[in-house]
């Protein structure tokens, strides 16, 4: 355990040197928050009737952290330790590289959570904000998103066989998540077919689960459980078939 | 004297491609052991198929009498590695990887005595990346003696290294041999080889051309020096 602390301490205090995953993943999802509470915070949600949209959105905005965690950090820095043959260091020491793998996981975690807490307190404080559902429900909502995510992040790392690949497909993965799942941009006020398309990200049904719990709601979520469940399970799968030490 | 090293017909290949072939070799206690041989030679992918890094067709390795894919987590806590051109994450101190490396080991040395040994001791708080060539790769030499090792595998240890540089490498290394360190290396330099080695293997193109003491293999040759020799051994044509 004391190896796993002393990987988390060093490896942890690298990523707060990264400038780049502390804005994506903390600054700009509490910027958007803040952002869209200013613009039209108290305003009713256009599509679920007695909410405010910041009520409405709140489940979606908490996501962006994740997004940065699961499409940029965790691919990336894999790509980029398999690329300087830092993970295949780790065979020749009595540690296996798996842990290295484990540090990143919970340096990644910890940095959307914190993300997500600010994200809240920013909500609670300026806007008044309050869950409506179950805590515990939104919670254990928010995790299943979050490791969902991240088994797709693990795939990207699995299947880019170089930091050059690993860069173009994060960014092909990241944006449209970001902007078509509804994270940033509502996503009832996309046009029919948009919403259609949209429908298809991952992320998009993982919001609509995180929406639904935040606001108590007792719509049908075997769509958006299925989705989950089935991303994490064939993203660990493909994952673990594909995955290279160098 | 027991074997620490022990590689019995070993063979690797890439797809068609053969890159070692039949390969014996044992190291003993105590001993410095060179493989030696051009690029492409197949000296890395050696060491890789010893270490348990790369799977190979037929053969079998042991090393301390553990056999380095099953038995990985015991056998790594007494050998250190260097690998060819090792690089570190970005923006990490010589104080961070230096912590890292010995957190991962029950008995690690005190990483603050190697580094004064190798006069990289004021570079504590600097970033790895501000390093120069030769000060990296004394760094990686550094962290492969973190375990305390019995046995130690070098790869082209001191490429890119200054005479100075080169030379308190020698020494440190000297140092651990008299105390009962064993020594696994490649290199391009001759005189390199000379200084520190009891016994050397040649290869090329993955297949062993001699094994012998460094004396032994001069004797063999019509030459005086190591060099003339190995490149005798190596049948090439030198224009003088």
């Amino acid at each position: 355990m004391k190896k796993f602390f002393t990987l988390l301490k060093v490896e942890g205090k690298l990523s707060l040197r990264c400038i780049d995953s502390i804005f994506f993943g903390v600054c700009m999802p509490v910027g958007i928050m803040i952002l869209i509470g200013l613009i039209v915070g108290q305003n009713p949600a256009p599509t679920d009737a007695g909410y405010t949209l910041i009520q409405s959105s709140f489940g979606a905005l908490i996501t962006v952290g994740i997004c940065a965690t699961a499409f940029m950090g965790i691919p990336l820095t894999i790509a980029d330790y398999r690329d300087k043959k830092i993970l295949k260091h780790f065979f020749v020491t009595p540690v296996s590289p798996t842990m290295l793998l484990w540090v990143h996981a919970v340096i990644n975690m910890l940095l959307s959570l914190v993300s997500a807490l600010l994200i809240y307190a920013v909500a609670r404080t300026f806007f008044g904000y309050e869950i409506i559902g179950g805590k515990l429900a939104f919670f254990g909502s928010y995790l299943l998103v979050m490791v969902s995510m991240y088994s797709l992040g693990l795939l990207i790392a699995s299947l880019c066989r170089t930091v050059k690949t690993a860069n173009v497909v994060c960014s092909i993965v990241y944006f449209p998540m970001l902007f078509l799942s509804g994270a940033t941009i509502p996503f009832e006020i996309f046009p029919q077919p948009l919403q259609n398309v949209a429908s298809f990200l991952p992320l998009t049904q993982g919001i609509a689960l995180l929406k639904s719990t935040s606001l108590g709601l007792e719509t049908n979520l075997f769509l958006p459980l299925m989705v989950l469940v089935g991303s994490l399970v064939m993203g660990i799968i493909l994952s673990i078939r594909f995955f290279r030490w160098e | 004297m027991k074997n620490c090293i022990e590689v019995k017909n070993l063979n690797k290949s890439y797809g068609n491609r053969v890159v070692v072939k039949n390969l014996n070799l044992t190291v003993k206690k105590g001993e410095v052991f060179g493989l030696l041989g051009p690029n492409g030679a197949g000296k890395s992918t050696t060491i890789d198929c010893i270490l348990g890094l790369k799977l190979f067709e037929n053969g079998s390795v042991q090393v301390l009498g553990m056999d380095p894919t099953k038995e990985r987590k015991q056998l790594f806590e007494r050998v250190g590695v260097q690998l060819q051109s090792s690089s570190y994450q970005g923006n990490i101190r010589v104080g961070e990887v230096c912590e890292e490396i010995a957190a991962l080991y029950q008995s690690p040395a005190d990483y603050y005595d190697l580094l004064a040994q190798f006069k990289l001791d004021h570079y504590l708080k600097q970033p790895v990346a501000k390093l120069s060539g030769g000060e990296k790769q004394k760094l990686s030499i550094l962290l492969a003696l973190i375990p305390q090792p019995e046995v130690l595998f070098l790869d082209e240890l001191t490429t890119g290294l200054d005479t100075e540089a080169r030379r308190e490498v020698w020494q440190v290394l000297t140092a651990l041999k008299e105390k009962g360190l064993t020594l696994f290396l490649t290199s391009h330099y001759m005189d390199e080889v000379e200084v520190l080695c009891d016994r050397v293997c040649i290869i090329n193109r993955g297949e062993t051309l001699v094994t012998d003491t460094v004396p032994e293999l001069i004797r063999k040759s019509p030459y005086k020096r190591l060099e003339e020799a190995y490149l005798w051994f190596m049948k090439e044509e030198i224009a003088i």
